[in-house]
């Protein structure tokens, strides 16, 4: 039992949702997208602002229309785990975490097995662009708080740009940001359908950028990939599920245009971030 | 080289950041002997403050509040659980504070902090000991199942008075809350999952009271009382006061905490500004 | 003077590494020289032989750290006949958003008469001292030398509580009591 925590009763779930008969659930086989605005290859409109945590060395705040995530970027500061020996080159630390009322179920306070896979990935999305060679014998620790998230895919994208930027915004030498960008592949053909029909699985799915939780639900794969825009290098990949190498490819070609947009974002944010420090100090 | 005139040691010149950093109680002396404080408010000021309703759509009730550099997010969960046997048609009030590494180098990953086992369990008995919500209105079938309301509270980030902000989240969140109508049916709750919430098929918390905080420090010898302390401030003080009224003024609780001996009569002089902050944060609370 | 057009962010490209040399804030990779961090970009021309140097300024400093030959400003935390152990707080006039560990090992206190020192004569816990980065020591703290006039004890507190003033390099009065301690002083600059 957790004595550090007001307690609550033991054992409590979220109440079964019963929808009426005439209720009509968004599938991926109608015309639209979930949202019933976008295109398949457009991306939700990105807010990213940087420095709003005044204790951290740098912060920035990313949202996604209902994914909001907060990163805060502190160090380089002493590594506080001793007995590694000397260290030439500093250490990247991010750690993710999902505020309890962050999902549809509620989410427990303990560190659960999805954070630490996701605060992996976005570690190793973010190494290779970080200058760790210029800081030794120090840390540099990013935590990311995920406040609401919608659609895992869209999640973890949006921590490494959120990360990135907050590097930045902490003045921490790098080679270039990252630019986190998902898609996931959906069939337009309803199952039941394919598997009557043999040979349709040559029929390749829709990749759609971006996709939220909704239609997450349908997708056979999916795809989260980092990228240093202007060096043009891949940092990671993800790729999970089932697809055939023509979807793949064409997938990272769609994300690595979409990280494009996405740097561009950051790119502007990060100058206002400029002037505002600027006006402040007049 | 220019010789300081405060210290009485040679002439060591340095920038005022360094300065404080060495010395944060002088630094700080020297801006309260001329009536303010480092960041240009008055002793009395509170810093600006703002609250958003409704800002996380996957929780029942949400608000975000910021106080200066303080930022809190709070979101309210509902879900089923059975009662106490002891109370049988009452549901259960969780609220918890999350000081996370994000917001600040002085909270460390792991269990909660010392300071956040506090702020939790000062608005847990808030919520409870004014009565702020009748726990009956949380039951669904009695001795079968009620509500519990998780109320988390996530500190985005920290730069003091983390009472003050996370208090007035919890109740504007709560303020917030909309629960689906549930039906009790053999041992199943259900709701309607129809698009729309509206009053037919879901209903708000009837709120008997809104208790909101003001706190304050004492600096020094000299007793000099500092509302709303950000985070500089509140290292280098030790004693706080607390102060939570609720709309008729009426006193919820008042904690006073850390070193440094106080009077009656600032006591006294917290408990009316107290009462006055309390008025503006309600009134900006009630514009949105 | 400055523009908008001037400001960079990382990755963003430069010029060419025959028209420029990387400075601090920028990088080269293959034949371009890149920004390493958001601020703005400047050009600094030595002399008409060489090629100008290309610097980016950081907007947002990073946070302070200590480097090779850094002048710092640390706090003794403990004492023992080998080494002072200090917590390093300000890095050439920065201050450290977390203080950073470091030593003063017994033969760095001073240039001259080594084998005398004394670490109990030089600091005591509390003082306030001025020191130079010698090496990035061990794993855990940096070596720091108080070698040179300037550097040593700056501020410091009498057994009585009263603050201390410096009368030789080697002695500091306590301005209560009068009593003389011993300490290894710097010269007021």
């Amino acid at each position: 039992m957790d004595r550090k925590r007001v307690p609550g009763p033991e054992l409590s779930v979220a109440p079964l949702v019963e929808y009426p008969v005439d209720h009509k659930r968004w599938t991926p086989y109608g015309e639209t997208r979930h949202d019933a605005k976008r295109q398949p290859e457009d991306m939700r409109p990105i807010y990213l602002k940087t420095g709003l945590i005044n204790q951290a060395n740098g912060s920035a705040y990313i949202e996604l229309e209902k994914t909001k995530l907060a990163c805060g970027v502190y160090g380089p500061r002493p590594i506080k785990r001793t007995g590694q020996g000397f260290s030439g080159k500093g250490v990247l630390n991010c750690e993710i975490k999902f505020a309890t009322f962050s999902c549809a179920k509620r989410r427990s306070n303990m560190r659960d097995p999805q954070e630490k896979e996701l605060s992996l990935i976005v570690t190793q999305a973010l190494t290779p662009a970080v200058r760790l060679e210029l800081l030794p014998k120090s840390a540099i620790d990013v935590y990311i708080t995920v406040l609401e998230s919608d659609g895992w895919g869209s999640c973890l994208s949006a921590a490494i740009t959120c990360a990135s930027a907050a590097l930045a915004h902490a003045g921490i030498e790098m080679l270039d940001l990252v630019a986190g960008c998902s898609a996931s592949y959906i069939s337009n053909v309803p199952e039941s359908s394919s598997s009557s029909t043999s040979g349709s699985s040559s029929i390749p799915p829709q990749i759609y950028m971006d996709a939220d939780l909704e239609e997450e639900k349908y997708e056979q794969g999916a795809i989260v990939l980092a990228y240093m825009p202007s060096l043009n290098e891949v940092t990671h990949v993800l790729q999970s599920g089932k697809a055939e190498s023509t979807t793949i490819s064409q997938s990272v070609e769609h994300c690595v245009e979409a990280c494009n947009k996405i740097y561009a974002v950051m790119h502007h944010a990060l100058l206002e971030s400029i002037n505002e420090s600027k006006n402040n100090s007049l | 080289m220019t010789s300081t005139s405060a210290a009485p040691s040679p002439a060591f010149t340095f920038s005022a950041s360094t300065f404080q950093k060495l010395h944060p109680a002088e630094y700080f002396r020297k801006f309260i002997s001329q009536g303010v404080r480092p960041d240009g408010r008055l002793l009395t000021g509170f810093r600006p403050t703002t609250v958003h309703y409704g800002v996380i759509s996957t929780a029942n009730g949400s608000a975000m509040v910021r106080v200066g550099g303080t930022t809190v997010v709070c979101g309210v969960k509902a879900e089923v659980a059975e009662p106490r046997l002891d109370s049988p048609d009452q549901g259960y009030l969780v609220p918890n504070v999350d000081l996370s590494p994000i917001c600040s180098s002085a909270f460390r990953p792991g269990p909660p902090s010392e300071q956040a086992q506090v702020t939790s369990d000062a608005i847990d008995r808030v919520l409870k000991e004014s009565k702020v919500l009748d726990l009956k209105d949380l039951c669904i079938e009695e001795g079968k199942a009620v509500w519990s309301l998780w109320i988390d509270v996530v500190c985005v980030s920290y730069d003091g008075n983390i009472y003050d902000a996370a208090l007035a989240s919890v109740m504007a969140a709560l303020a917030n809350v909309r629960i689906r109508k549930p039906t009790y049916d053999e041992g199943i709750v259900k709701v309607s999952g129809a698009q729309e919430l509206d009053d037919d098929n879901s209903f708000k918390l009837n709120l008997n009271r809104t208790p909101l905080s003001a706190s304050f420090v004492l600096f020094d010898t000299s007793l000099e009382l500092l509302a709303d302390p950000n985070f500089a401030e509140e290292s280098i003080c030790e004693g706080q006061i607390s102060v939570t009224v609720d709309e008729e003024g009426q006193i919820c609780a008042l904690s006073k905490v850390g070193g440094g001996s106080s009077s009656p009569s600032i006591l006294k002089e917290c408990v009316d500004r107290a009462k006055e902050r309390s008025k503006d944060l309600r009134a900006l609370m009630q514009q949105q | 003077m400055t523009s908008v057009a001037d400001a960079v962010v990382p990755g963003q490209r430069l010029g060419h590494i025959q028209e420029y040399t990387a400075g601090p804030g920028t990088y080269s990779h293959q034949d371009f020289l890149y920004a390493s961090v958001v601020g703005l970009k400047h050009v600094s021309r030595t002399s008409a032989s060489e090629l100008p140097v290309m610097t980016v300024h950081r907007e947002n400093s990073q946070s302070a750290m200590p480097g090779m030959e850094a002048i710092v400003i640390c706090k003794v935390v403990r004492v023992n006949p080998r080494f002072a152990a200090v917590n390093i707080m300000v890095v050439n006039g920065i201050p450290c958003s977390d203080d950073f560990q470091g030593v003063i090992r017994v033969q760095d206190v001073r240039a001259t008469e080594k084998d005398k020192v004394k670490i109990y004569n030089s600091f005591r816990p509390g003082d306030i001292v001025r020191a130079q980065v010698i090496s990035l020591g061990d794993a855990r703290s940096y070596f720091l030398s108080t070698a040179a006039n300037e550097l040593g004890v700056i501020f410091g507190t009498s057994v009585a509580g009263g603050s201390l003033v410096p009368i030789s390099w080697q002695e500091m009065q306590c301005t209560k009591t009068k009593a003389i301690e011993l300490r290894k002083c710097a010269k007021p600059m």
